[in-house]
């Protein structure tokens, strides 16, 4: 029997909504701040409007929505859905406002794709946008990258015991400490570290290759920005193609590729537990998909002999790889230069790269390192539990932090969240069939966006039909959030309707 | 005398398709077709036109320079042109002393120069770690650029004022009834 939410549901999940709304809405002060200083003042004017909004919608929901019950299961999941779904919305004026955008719905593609650190774009004329914006588009990617409610629980949200449930409906499910909220403030100076020295090394890169201070500036934070957060956004059409700097393609794949880690890694390593990267299930799993999807590229390349030597291969496949990989998408080619130079095999390289993705509990998406370990130990228990006398007993372990037992549920969560992963990505390529692509570069965009890679082929584009943009939305958003909130926001939503 | 005849022959049509044949270099090549036939135009000179974007980022004696030849080459979308889709452009590895001409670059304060250059397209630079890019060997300055004006959009500010004033509504509203519920 479903049960209809009652008021009190509903002002719980408002309130907390509203909060975010609000967190989104102060957020957009630093790219309006930047704006004024560099005289943008139309876009400082735009960048007000969707602040005002924010608060303007948050304000309602606070007002509307006062309650003391505290979050269930049932409300963090849905406020986490929900107010990813709102947030995209309210965050995409001034990107609407900008005029660089064919539709709303593109500029809330966007949007939705910086939140979610995917790194597919629709804007148009990005090469002509204005610092403010492009302040913007990469603060989203680097606030969504850490959850947009880790944010809220940072500095708005008082930490009460159900606010851990949204934590864990934006994908995150590790305490690094007792306290969510001290977690939410782990994972931010964890980030704010490495964007003090991540920015610093490629401010020196760039100001080394030729650009001027400012610019080398901004460049490097939203380069780091993009790479921390495995979201692939960059400030020029030409992605990181455009600085021709090996140096700086060094930074960015231990950028990225460290972004792409799990959090409760990163804090083990912090706290002085430097052997866990060699015993995590997610290192040795991220080592050997990565090892495996390099080998097919690189047979790929050879066999059309694409790259001019060995030395141009390896830059070449080991960036592209590595970048979707970590679900990042940042790219050194043309993204037609998938389809006319790269080729099928190799692109069969990088589509699985992308599908198998990045760490639990990071910046990235995909099916995740440390479920591929789960979904493997699970099929060598199988093995040797079929080899072994009947009265065996097989234990099998596995290392996360801590060093556990494997067990059925954890493989069969595991199973359930990857073949959800091939479902979406399934779905989107038939949409991309239907709408006219070839199956191959079908596959490799909706991959693209149902990991929150950001690469792409060519398929994605401001001319592709409205219906794709669509499906790559709900792609990206039920990537992000890795199914279980979209789930609870539909089954609240079908509640209204059949519940009793 | 057949012989005569064929060399003198052939010496007129060298003579009469020599301008064409200088002219081959001329002929502008889009990005898009540089992308898309990659492999049938490596290693060939081409002229490739387009608007000078960012900046020059300079190595040594050489630098780099992106040129956009995409709907916005002309006129750019902070000027008024209407939407045109993605940039598209080519990277181009040009003798400093050339690319210092290039007064403008193009970004949300500039439009940037229009500049044509003719070298050796290479599909995979074997210099360049397998990049795709132009050796200019020439570079000439088609159009120059200049700042944009960007007019304050007084319309839009009335729009932030009145949001300004109902936020103001909204929050004293939501303190008052906070204060209320204590």
């Amino acid at each position: 029997m479903i049960l209809k939410p009652k008021t009190n549901d509903l002002k719980v999940i408002g309130l907390y909504t509203g909060k975010i709304i609000i967190g989104v809405g102060l957020l957009m002060v630093i790219p309006m701040l930047l704006s004024l200083i560099r005289g943008e003042w139309n876009p400082a004017i735009e960048f007000f409007i969707g602040i005002c909004a924010c608060l303007i919608v948050g304000f309602i929901a606070e007002t509307t929505c006062q309650t003391t019950r505290d979050l269930t299961w049932a409300h963090g999941l849905v406020v986490a859905g929900f107010s990813w779904f709102l947030a995209t919305a309210l965050g995409a004026i001034p990107h609407w406002l900008s005029g660089h955008f064919g539709s709303y719905l593109d500029a809330m593609f966007d949007v939705m794709s910086g939140f979610t650190t995917t790194g597919l774009i629709l804007v148009q004329d990005l090469d002509h946008i204005s610092l403010g914006l492009n302040m913007w588009r990469h603060l989203l990617t680097y606030a969504g990258g850490q959850g947009i409610f880790v944010i809220a629980l940072t500095f708005l949200v008082q930490g009460t015991p159900g606010t851990y449930k949204v934590y864990v409906g934006e994908g995150k499910d590790e305490r690094l400490m007792p306290n969510v909220i001290h977690t939410a403030r782990a994972i931010w100076l964890v980030s704010i570290v490495y964007l003090i020295f991540g920015t610093l090394t490629l401010w020196i890169i760039n100001l080394i290759n030729g650009q001027s201070i400012l610019r080398a500036f901004l460049h490097a934070l939203w380069i780091f920005m993009g790479a921390w957060s495995t979201g692939g956004f960059a400030p020029q059409s030409y992605n990181t193609f455009y600085y021709h700097s090996l140096a700086f393609e060094i930074a960015c794949v231990i950028i990225f590729i460290a972004g792409s880690l799990n959090f409760a890694l990163h804090w083990a390593i912090w706290t002085g537990k430097k052997k866990e990267i060699r015993r995590n299930i997610e290192t040795i799993s991220f080592t050997i998909t990565m090892t495996v999807a390099m080998l097919i590229t690189t047979a790929g390349l050879m066999k059309l002999n694409v790259y001019p030597n060995i030395m141009a291969t390896f830059r070449k496949m080991f960036y592209q790889v590595a970048s979707g990989h970590t679900t990042t998408g940042f790219s050194t080619i043309y993204s037609r230069a998938f389809i006319v130079q790269w080729g099928p095999l190799a692109m069969l390289g990088v589509i699985m790269a992308m599908a198998i993705g990045a760490s639990a509990c990071s910046t990235g998406g995909g099916f995740k390192g440390i479920r591929m370990g789960l979904i493997f130990k699970g099929f060598v228990q199988s093995i040797r539990r079929t080899l072994a006398p009947e009265s065996a007993h097989v234990v099998v372990k596995w290392h996360h932090i801590q060093t556990r037992v494997l067990d059925e549920s954890a493989v069969n969560m595991a199973m359930l969240i990857v073949l959800s992963y091939i479902g979406i990505y399934l779905a989107g390529t038939l949409a991309g069939v239907f709408c006219g692509y070839e199956p191959v570069q079908a596959l490799f965009d909706s991959v693209s966006a149902g990991s929150n890679s950001g690469l792409s082929c060519g398929v994605t584009s401001p001319a592709m039909p409205a219906l794709l943009k669509i499906v790559y939305i709900l792609e990206m958003w039920a990537g992000r959030l890795e199914f279980m909130s979209l789930f609870a926001l539909g089954g609240y939503v079908l509640s209204f309707f059949r519940g009793r | 005398m057949l012989k005569k005849t064929i060399v003198a022959f052939a010496v007129m049509m060298v003579m009469a398709f020599s301008p064409l044949l200088a002219q081959s270099h001329d002929r502008i090549v889009s990005s898009g077709t540089l992308v898309e036939k990659a492999n049938s135009l490596d290693g060939r000179t081409v002229s490739f036109m387009g608007e000078a974007i960012g900046e020059a980022l300079r190595r040594g004696h050489m630098c780099w320079i992106h040129l956009n030849d995409d709907a916005y080459m002309w006129k750019n979308i902070e000027e008024g042109s209407m939407l045109g889709g993605y940039n598209s452009g080519q990277a181009i590895w040009v003798p400093s002393d050339l690319a210092a001409r290039i007064g403008f670059f193009g970004d949300f304060l500039h439009e940037g120069d229009v500049v044509k250059v003719s070298g050796v397209f290479h599909a995979a630079c074997r210099e360049h770690g397998g990049d795709m890019d132009i050796h200019a060997l020439r570079l000439e300055i088609i159009r120059v650029g200049h700042p944009v004006v960007h007019h304050v959009n007084l319309r839009r500010l009335r729009q932030g004022v009145f949001m300004l004033f109902l936020t103001g509504i909204l929050f004293w509203v939501r303190t008052f009834a906070r204060r209320k519920r204590i």
